[in-house]
């Protein structure tokens, strides 16, 4: 076969032509947003796409990333964000602020917005989502632990998988833990010092996003996580309880952010609006999601932790400005610590 | 006019042979070959300065930043990664884990390629598939399969104790144990591709003129077959090496995070921490001690090739 100016001409042209086709198909109507990958993103792409679909003839894209990456994403894109909207919990959530990545937020645009109750919206976003974190455990394998303190004594320590300061519910957990001991919500030391004496007894050390798979093949039997993965796990038949400790759970805000230089603006509009009214966020809420509602129309599910979004105010949270700045010395120290 | 009429045409435009800056004759026509070897290779060079050595450039310019922000040049990335003596562990970890996991492709993959010789052609066929059959499927899929085979309650654990060799089940994931056994399968292909490549030119009279001889089996494998077929092995070591040393979703996955290789450092520090400089400096510390010990490997590899052709 010879490769002649023609052909190479012909193939350019057509490679540059597919260039064109998303720009064509992004002009019918489009948000890309992002989404958890799991429960988060099965749960918007059967029940949110269609939605918006339906309501708005908006075309809903999905781009499964934690929140993490996804700052790590738009810093990367410098100005130009690879997707509309953000999903993010609270310690990400202040990065995206202070690097400038989202849109001024304006919530008079949200038809919807008399549904949440009051400062669940700002100037940069709005809550989507309540998250509880607590202790999940294996009923059929050990004793209901009563607290933190638990997770380091036997039975439970040598059935106990655990997870480091790379997640807002790691983070949060981590914290809990070191107040047993003297720390505080700046101080994880005494966590640390506590979790090395028993480490060799300790079942598993992983990755956030390993811990489900985990403790679904019984690799661990008790872990620190959040209600919608124990939802998730009791879904799929594991064996698992959620355990609210004595000092309290702890409970945070999943919001959503419009990127900013997006092209998609009142689109991001009306698919955030749509993420909050009642038919969506009441889907949501149903298994095999599980969702904890922040529409005051929707009730919560009866297998919740609690009865209404009121009572998570006397449950433990945590000042992530605070933390944000110290996270870094605390993954390192992690690692030193843990390292074998 | 094609280009591959160019590349078939040594000798070049007449208008271009002398001037006396030109070789003439024979080292006339080497040039116009290696002229026309270079258009052909201009669009990959082009494409590889574009999409790789730019983005290097990059690296090694980012990691010359002493603050998250990127705004302050100098070289306090540098210094905090190679004053902490941790990192000189993690490395260490990090190329001691490639070496392990070639030393077992080695030792498990040299005999298949052996048994692979002795196969009529339809056996050679079938296993060629199955050995070529893990990498169609996807390395996040291989990895968690893993997660069942070693688990607490998987598959070994659950045989030995049905054997009775075992009251309480081994811990095998979060072992580096474990994770050196779960990467000889997932970078096998790696090892064997290029070793039965080799292996399958090498002249089966040789091994007969070898027995004819006198020679035993052993001699004849450890002086005949083995230093022929050495650019294989170091070709299949180099690549597995490599893939090894990098393979952030089965060192995590399958090894956890008590087991602290390089990619994993890179992976917090610029998707948790966001501090790229000092995830630069990780990146290029895991490039050049990975290189380097790819240049010892292929220096051996070239050594022990003169010594057979010497």
């Amino acid at each position: 076969m010879t490769f002649n100016r023609r052909s190479l001409l012909a193939g350019v042209t057509a490679l540059g032509g597919a260039s064109f086709l998303p720009t064509i198909a992004h002009a019918k109507g489009q948000v890309i947003a992002t989404t958890y990958p799991g429960t988060w993103e099965d749960a918007y792409r059967t029940v949110v796409a269609p939605m918006l679909k339906k309501k708005d003839d908006i075309d809903l894209e999905l781009a499964p990333l934690f929140a993490m990456d996804q700052i790590g994403k738009a810093k990367a894109a410098r100005g130009a964000p690879p997707f509309d909207v953000f999903v993010l919990d609270p310690g990400p959530r202040i990065v995206g602020i202070e690097g400038g990545l989202f849109e001024k937020f304006d919530a008079k645009k949200l038809g919807n917005l008399g549904k949440l109750p009051a400062g669940f919206t700002d100037d940069v976003g709005v809550h989507v989502s309540a998250q509880v974190v607590g202790i999940a455990y294996n009923p059929k394998k050990l004793p209901a632990p009563k607290g933190w303190g638990d997770l380091l004594k036997d039975p439970w320590v040598s059935r106990l998988g655990i997870t480091g300061f790379q997640t807002t519910f790691g983070t949060s957990s981590l914290i809990e833990l070191s107040k047993l001991f003297g720390g505080s919500l700046t101080n994880v030391d005494p966590a640390l010092v506590e979790l090395k004496k028993v480490l060799p007894k300790i079942a598993a050390v992983g990755l956030p996003a390993a811990m489900p798979g985990l403790f679904q093949q019984g690799q661990c039997d008790v872990m620190y996580t959040n209600t919608q993965t124990v939802a998730t796990l009791k879904g799929k038949g594991v064996d698992v309880e959620f355990v609210k400790p004595e000092s309290g759970a702890i409970t945070f805000f999943t919001t959503m952010h419009i990127a900013k230089g997006t092209g998609d603006l009142e689109n991001a509009y009306k698919y955030l609006d749509l993420v909050i009214g009642k038919e969506a966020q009441e889907a949501l809420t149903k298994p095999p999601y599980n969702f904890l509602p922040v529409n005051k129309d929707v009730p919560l599910a009866a297998d919740m932790p609690m009865k209404s979004l009121d009572e998570m105010a006397s449950y433990v949270q945590h000042d992530w400005a605070k933390i944000n700045p110290l996270r870094a010395a605390w993954i390192e120290k992690f690692n030193k610590e843990m390292a074998k | 006019m094609s280009i591959s009429t160019v590349a078939h045409d040594p000798s070049g435009p007449p208008s271009k042979r002398n001037g006396g800056h030109l070789p003439s004759g024979a080292g006339e026509a080497r040039f116009w070959t290696k002229l026309a070897e270079w258009q052909l290779a201009l669009p990959l060079s082009l494409a590889f300065a574009a999409l790789f050595l730019a983005p290097l450039l990059l690296l090694v310019a980012t990691s010359f930043f002493n603050d998250d922000k990127i705004t302050e040049p100098g070289f306090a990335s540098w210094v905090k990664f190679f004053g902490d003596p941790f990192s000189y562990k993690v490395i260490a970890d990090t190329l001691l884990l490639g070496l392990k996991t070639v030393c077992a492709t080695v030792i498990v993959g040299y005999p298949l390629a052996l048994v692979f010789m002795d196969l009529s052609p339809r056996l050679q066929k079938v296993l060629l598939f199955i050995i070529i059959m893990p990498m169609l499927l996807s390395v996040v899929v291989r990895t968690f399969a893993w997660i069942v085979v070693l688990g607490r309650e998987g598959v070994v654990n659950q045989g030995l104790m049905w054997l009775g060799v075992i009251s309480e089940p081994l811990r095998l994931l979060q072992t580096e144990l474990g994770l050196v056994i779960s990467l000889t399968q997932i970078e096998m292909p790696l090892m064997l591709l290029p070793l039965i490549s080799v292996m399958s030119r090498l002249d089966p009279n040789l091994r007969d003129a070898s027995a004819a001889l006198g020679a035993s089996r052993w001699r004849t494998l450890f002086t005949v077959i083995v230093p022929l077929s050495a650019p294989g092995l170091v070709a299949g070591c180099l690549l597995v090496f490599a893939s090894s040393t990098t393979a952030f979703i089965s060192q995590t996955v399958i090894g956890g995070v008590r087991l602290i290789y390089l990619p994993l450092v890179i992976w917090q520090q610029s998707l948790v921490v966001y501090h790229w400089p000092l995830a630069a400096v990780a990146s290029l510390s895991l490039v050049v001690s990975v290189l380097t010990v790819i240049a010892a490997l292929s220096y051996l590899g070239r050594r022990s090739s003169r010594h057979l052709q010497g």
